[in-house]
């Protein structure tokens, strides 16, 4: 059965690379999965590849792109799901592309990034060697549900892991750091100074998840990220195995990412000193702080698309003279736009000399704008126009700074590479 | 004259998880931006009963089902409070998880039923699990011209007699996807599912919230000066064009 499967997926993704129909990363799973459910637990079930499998609101891609990185640079053969198909059909296109007819893998690590609802489907199908998880921000509640909702969803689906599956958790967020499983924990976290002392009051987890109480913060690094106790249970940030790390990427939420994937690594038995020679040479995944060249102007990309990795893309360029920010409400986006209320912008400096917005819900991301008092907004609806005109805008020794949601990033990476999504 | 306002904000740390706080910032720049003074006060769990009679305008928004717990229990110290300054028409605005709060009951999925604080005559019920929620774009027709925004419920509200509905639905579900009503006024309270948030492309009910407030508080008629919308006029029409609907 499987044989046939793995040779029809095997054949369809070849004609849709073939024809460019699009969607190659996912279509050959989802019908491996309607053939047989079990398509993915059986695939691995008499496999030696190690599985780490990552999940959290922001920072999954980067996070794999680091493990992947560093195992390749030791020579370990991986396999991956490319970004945006972190369903349970993109996981099994991932496995059909990756296997010989007969269904065997022969790779060292499969590094499977997954989407915060399928986790739980994810781990009925496949036993993670490694599970690290993130953090858990509000994003897409018309997608997602409730922060808490999926909080519940994880800790069930934990808690039935057997021995063999490692945790890898962030100490930082109280949800994630509360997650019990059988098998060991490790724990990373930051032990440095903290930009904030109080939570801000629209974050997301400020409650025990033990016993429901406030919690005490005595460190915020961002959002509802730091060092916090309950003062009525004791339950408390767990002390972190590991705090510290040479940080290829800007942004406190890039140091989580990268102490996540190197804590992993060590776990995993990794030689430390291929660690710190091999995230020296990381170069970011697509549209997570790219960098691109055009007409002699430099552009970085930011992609932000809930209301955390809007704040800290912000923090993060702070300085820039030129943003673009580019607002989508497609099914990847989310297509509610409330969250940009949630933002910030209220904070941040009002120096940027040229901000331009765009992208399919322009007017609403401009009315947020008008209300946290930026003057001189221009709103261009066409995204190819709006970036056109903030090139044109930007200085020779400046940066063009692009804030966009999924799908406009997409869009505008296309646009500027030709190269569309890798 | 120099008018002021205090804006009670119900619950900021708890009630507010779908950008609501963006009425609050719409409310405070409307004010600002026509010289009238205007103070919010937060009104975090645990706060002292007497703080609500300072205020000239409450807001209270939506929250995830376990912060909406630890609010139930705070609120009910102070539902006297509320309820007479409800009656005394003290506008306010209520939102989702706040709306269905102020009415009977609320029925959750699993059957259980949690008491409201019986201010609006209504009731909700959600019709279990497996029941989709109630998702997306919506437009109602209303005293306020058309209102825009993002719905995203699972429980279904019944209006009884002694509440009007804030709106008719033209395009999407409202109060509970059968009658065609959406929200629910109640003297100079009002109750609604609209996120988006509903105040910022819906400056026509902003405005009326400020003025209501005003004229109880200073107790004469009051004319708001104009704010130039076009910028809301433009964000409204996107979603009116794509839902094929004419403002």
């Amino acid at each position: 059965m499987n044989f046939s499967i793995i040779l029809l997926g095997k054949l369809f993704s070849k004609l849709i690379t073939l024809f460019n129909l699009g969607g190659g990363a996912t279509w050959p799973g989802h019908i491996a999965l309607i053939l047989n459910e079990n398509f993915i637990k059986e695939i691995l079930k008499n496999s030696e590849t190690k599985i780490i499998l990552v999940a959290g609101t922001n920072g999954k891609t980067t996070t794999s792109k680091i493990i992947q990185h560093i195992l390749k640079s030791d020579n370990r053969t991986t396999l991956h799901n490319a970004s945006g198909a972190n369903l349970l059909n993109g996981i099994a296109s991932t496995l059909i592309l990756n296997s010989n007819f007969f269904g065997k893998i022969g790779k060292d690590f499969a590094v499977l990034e997954v989407d915060e609802n399928t986790l739980p489907l994810a781990l009925n199908q496949l036993t993670p060697d490694f599970l690290v998880l993130l953090n858990l921000f509000r994003d897409q509640l018309d997608r997602y549900g409730e922060v808490n909702t999926i909080a519940q969803n994880w800790k069930k689906a934990i808690e039935k892991l057997p021995k063999k599956t490692t945790l890898i958790l962030n100490a930082n967020d109280p949800v994630i750091a509360f997650l019990k499983g059988n098998g060991q924990t490790f724990y990373f976290g930051l032990d440095e100074k903290s930009n904030f002392s109080q939570v801000e009051d629209w974050a997301d987890s400020v409650f025990c998840p033990k016993c429901n109480s406030k919690l005490v913060f005595t460190k915020v690094y961002f959002s509802h990220i730091g060092v916090y106790v309950c003062k009525n249970c004791e339950f408390k940030t767990p002390l972190p195995d590991l705090t510290t790390s040479y940080y290829p990427l800007l942004g406190v939420y890039n140091k989580y990412n990268t102490l996540a994937a190197v804590l992993t690594i060590k776990i995993s038995g990794i030689d430390e000193k291929v660690i710190d020679k091999t995230l020296k040479s990381f170069g970011p995944a697509f549209g997570r702080q790219e960098k691109i060249k055009v007409n002699g102007k430099n552009i970085q990309i930011f992609l932000s698309k809930n209301p955390t990795g809007f704040n800290e893309s912000l923090r993060t360029v702070k300085n820039a003279r030129s943003v673009l920010f580019a607002l989508n409400d497609r099914i990847p986006d989310g297509r509610d736009v409330s969250w940009i209320w949630d933002i910030d912008f209220e904070s941040f400096s009002k120096n940027f000399r040229s901000i331009i917005v765009t992208g399919d819900r322009t007017y609403d991301i401009a009315l947020r704008l008008k209300y946290a008092s930026f003057k001189n907004v221009i709103a261009e609806k066409e995204l190819k126009k709006s970036l056109a005109l903030s090139i044109r805008k930007t200085n020779q020794n400046e940066t063009l700074y692009i804030l966009p949601t999924y799908s406009a990033m997409l869009e505008i990476r296309k646009l500027l590479t030709g190269k569309g999504i890798l | 004259m120099n008018y002021k306002l205090t804006i009670g904000w119900l619950y900021p740390e708890l009630m507010s998880t779908y950008g609501d706080r963006g009425n609050i910032i719409v409310l405070k720049k409307r004010c600002e931006w026509r010289n009238i003074g205007v103070q919010v006060l937060n009104l975090n769990e645990g706060f002292k009963t007497e703080d609500l009679n300072k205020c000239d305008l409450l807001f209270m928004g939506g929250a995830q089902d376990r912060q909406q717990k630890i609010v139930s229990i705070d609120l009910r110290k102070k539902a006297k409070m509320l309820s007479s300054l409800i009656e005394q028409g003290v506008p306010g605005l209520y939102i989702c998880g706040a709306y269905q709060f102020l009415g009977k009951y609320y029925k959750e999925a699993d059957g259980t039923t949690i008491k409201g604080l019986g201010m609006f005559d209504l009731y909700t019920e959600n019709p279990g699990e497996n029941i989709e929620r109630l998702i997306g774009n919506v437009v109602v027709d209303s005293k306020f011209g058309r209102l825009i925004g993002f719905e995203n419920h699972g429980g279904r509200t019944y209006l009884g007699e002694n509440v009007k509905p804030l709106g008719k639905v033209l395009k999407g579900y409202g109060n509970n996807g059968e009658d065609k009503t959406e929200g629910a006024i109640y003297k100079n309270s009002f109750g609604s599912y609209f996120h988006g948030p509903i105040l910022p492309k819906n400056p026509k009910l902003a405005d009326h919230l400020i003025r209501l407030a005003l004229e109880k508080k200073y107790g004469s008629p009051i004319k708001l000066s104009p704010i130039e919308n076009s910028i809301e006029d433009k964000a409204r029409k996107t979603i009116a064009k794509r839902l094929n609907i004419n403002l």
